[in-house]
């Protein structure tokens, strides 16, 4: 936080012709004074110095007082930088009531107070004088002073009273006591201690002899200097946790980033592979079977055998044909394309069909015609599947039932499915789970997260009904959204046509 | 798997049994597997009314060669190297109206077939089933009768209801084929219907009848422009 004050070495323009001003102001004299130097030894302290008096805060117009002597190194060189350091303290329960700097340095300054810049000077001729009352609290304190000599002679002098409550004064004048930092040195002017290689700093000559032996042309009264307010998030510490913080914040949300990138790369790769086993399971098994069915037809119409032949034909066929039906539900459980509750309802009331229609017993569907986009994962599809055909079993090996009536249905973030014949029914209480299969629903709905109720009674038929709680994945905002935008895009009849699987490169099942 | 309608006789069978009744019927076959393919070859011929006049490997020869041999059913795979069975279907309709086309598929999968049969297939029917029933189901669709099941009935609803808004009042569902089919797809047979609206059984046939035929018309413009469309740089 670099404070540059208004008058520093860049509006030297203005100051100049104030200068010159306050010259013609000031008479001759002063102009010889300030065009003599050093040897200028007749000028007269007039005008400036009046001036002066008037417009001291404490009412010190003895500049001799409050300043210090004119002070260097031991050497004078042109182009010269010379570091002045130095510390004083504050007592504890002081009060400070006024405290007033007066300096300048022969040829350029600029001056820290406990390591913030507090002003710059580069005029030997004029004073700069700052109030800083509101700086001054109890404690240590450094002052340091960067000077720079641009040619011959060479020196800085410097004057701080502080006033304390009761009369106390504090003086710091710039004499021996000021150290010299050399130029190498880094971080000074917040040095709290002095080195001990730092050296003294040699006294050229008291204020007011030569080769500065006038009074200034003027004195530069600089603005009351406030101490700058730190706001608690201006502080280093506050930024520091922030950062922190934040750090350990995007360290963790990236973590969690990469964690459902992989989820989403792994359910990807889930997906493919169980593509990949459908079209192995369709395109190899699936098409061998259906051949060897084809050869055993092929054979029993050709080749007139007898009738234990033809018995072994029609049951390796038979075989065959189970084994192929089978596959199918198999099929259609890992085909990832077939993964919503659309596709479930209708896979079970086909299933359910096929599977009563030799039994007689009429099968009739409600499921709901406005089924979600929900997609269910392998393992339930398979659990509910499971369960249906075991519901389904009981009821065509014990029911005696003319009607199963099957009802599926999105409820509520649940998957609600009844299952109810108009059979003879059971006894609750006398029924062993363990033998129908009631006890192992019960199981695989549990294990889903659901819940499996069984109603029945003699003579009034049987009732299960499943609820599943499942979440909406995968398909929800985005496909809203994509949905959105592409009415849009496209004209809606031709949107029609782009539903997916419908497309001519799309009949493969699995692609 | 298909529900015969007596009254509402197709064409072409009715052409056939009038010219020649003890002429057998000729059928072609597309099939990309050798083995299978001389397989059903085989099967076909072993009916005595049955023959299988051409075998094709793929859907681009089909397209060729069907039109000169004019057969009355053409058994078409579902899945065909290149042009797949039901492109094959929908441009060997515009070509052959008149002919029957049954889909074969070894997948009991019926999202997949109704895809063939929007594409205009008169039927479909599983590689696994029994030569008996394979000549039954032939012998139906020659009839003019409807593959329809409470799963395609569902599929039906939905495709009619997908293009609702974007389609002419013609190709449209009137309210008594939306009854039919909604008693359909919730497992009610035919005859169970018509018991239920008071229709006859054949009236019922009829209406579905219509439906697949509303079904083909929207579909096969559709297939045409999806083909011109891939064709389109």
């Amino acid at each position: 936080m670099v404070w540059h004050p208004p008058w520093s070495v860049e509006s030297s323009v203005p100051l100049r012709l104030r200068l010159l001003r306050w010259g013609l102001l000031a008479f001759f004299p002063t102009i010889i004074w300030s065009g003599l130097r050093p040897n200028a030894s007749a000028a007269e302290p007039s005008a400036a110095g009046e001036g002066l008096k008037a417009t001291t805060a404490d009412g010190d117009s003895n500049l001799t007082n409050l300043l210090g002597s004119w002070i260097w190194t031991d050497k004078t060189l042109d182009r010269q930088t010379c570091q002045f350091w130095r510390e004083f303290e504050i007592p504890k329960a002081a009060q400070v009531t006024h405290a007033r700097l007066v300096m300048t340095v022969d040829n350029e300054f600029t001056f820290f107070l406990d390591g913030r810049e507090l002003g710059r000077g580069a005029e030997w001729r004029e004073l700069f004088d700052y109030d800083i009352t509101p700086l001054m609290s109890a404690g240590r304190h450094v002052l340091a002073v960067k000077a720079y000599n641009s040619s011959s002679f060479a020196g800085m002098v410097f004057g701080l009273r502080i006033l304390l409550g009761g009369e106390k004064l504090i003086e710091v004048k710039s004499d021996r006591s000021w150290r010299i930092v050399p130029e190498e040195a880094k971080g000074w002017e917040k040095k709290a201690t002095a080195s001990k290689t730092w050296s003294e700093a040699t006294v050229i000559a008291p204020f007011g002899s030569a080769p500065w032996q006038e009074v200034p042309v003027r004195i530069n009264l600089m603005p009351t200097l406030q101490p700058i307010k730190v706001l608690f998030w201006q502080t280093g510490w506050f930024q520091l946790t922030l950062l922190s913080v934040s750090g350990v914040v995007i360290l963790i949300s990236l973590r969690l980033l990469a964690q459902l990138a992989l989820h989403r790369k792994e359910q990807w790769l889930l997906r493919q592979e169980r593509a990949r086993i459908a079209r192995d399971i369709h395109d190899d098994i699936g098409s061998r079977i259906t051949q060897l069915v084809l050869h055993g037809e092929v054979m029993q119409s050709e080749r007139p055998a007898d009738a234990q032949t033809r018995l072994q034909l029609d049951r390796i066929c038979e075989e065959a044909r189970g084994v192929l039906s089978t596959m199918d539900e198999i099929l259609w459980a890992v085909n990832p394309k077939r993964d919503t509750f659309e596709d479930f309802a209708s896979f079970v009331c086909g299933y359910a069909e096929e599977f009563l229609k030799p039994t007689g017993i009429l099968c009739l569907f409600d499921a709901d015609p406005a089924v979600s986009d929900v997609v269910l994962n392998l393992p339930v599809k398979r659990a509910l599947l499971m369960v249906i055909k075991e519901a389904l079993n009981n009821a065509v090996k014990h029911s005696a039932a003319t009607e199963v009536v099957l009802k599926i249905k999105w409820q509520s973030q649940k998957l609600m499915m009844v299952i109810s014949d108009n059979g003879k029914g059971f006894d609750q209480s006398s029924a062993r789970p363990c033998r129908n299969g009631l006890a192992n629903m019960a199981q695989r709905v549990g294990e889903l997260g659901g819940t499996c109720v069984i109603c029945s009674a003699p003579g009034k038929g049987c009732r299960i009904e499943f609820s599943i709680p499942l979440k909406q994945t995968g398909r929800s905002a985005w496909t809203w959204l994509a949905r959105f935008l592409k009415q849009f895009r496209l004209p809606r009849n031709q949107a029609a046509k782009l539903r997916p699987g419908e497309t001519a490169e799309a009949h493969d099942p699995t692609r | 798997m298909t529900q015969p309608v007596s009254k509402a006789k197709n064409v072409a069978a009715t052409e056939r049994s009038a010219l020649s009744p003890n002429k057998p019927l000729r059928i072609g076959l597309v099939e990309d597997r050798p083995e299978a393919r001389e397989s059903w070859a085989r099967l076909i011929n072993s009916f005595p009314d049955f023959a299988c006049i051409c075998s094709c490997v793929s859907g681009e020869e089909a397209v060729r060669v069907m039109p000169q041999e004019q057969p009355d059913v053409i058994l078409m795979d579902i899945f065909l190297p290149r042009m797949s069975g039901i492109e094959c279907t929908a441009r060997l309709k515009a070509l052959l109206p008149r002919v029957q086309i049954v889909i074969l598929t070894a997948m009991d999968d019926k999202e997949l077939v109704f895809l063939a049969l929007e594409a205009g297939a008169d039927g479909y029917l599983l590689k696994r089933t029994k030569p008996s029933d394979l000549r039954k189901a032939l012998l139906e669709v020659l009839d003019g009768g409807v593959p329809m099941s409470s799963q395609i009935a569902r599929l039906v609803i939905e495709s009619f209801r997908r293009k609702s808004d974007t389609r002419d009042e013609s190709a449209r569902l009137s309210l008594r084929e939306e009854q039919i089919l909604h008693l359909l797809s919730q497992g009610y047979s035919n005859k169970m219907i018509a018991d239920k609206l008071q229709l006859s059984v054949d009236t019922v046939c009829t209406h579905l009848k219509h439906v697949f035929n509303k079904l083909h018309v929207n579909s096969r413009t559709e297939a045409a422009i999806r083909y011109m469309a891939t064709k389109a740089p």
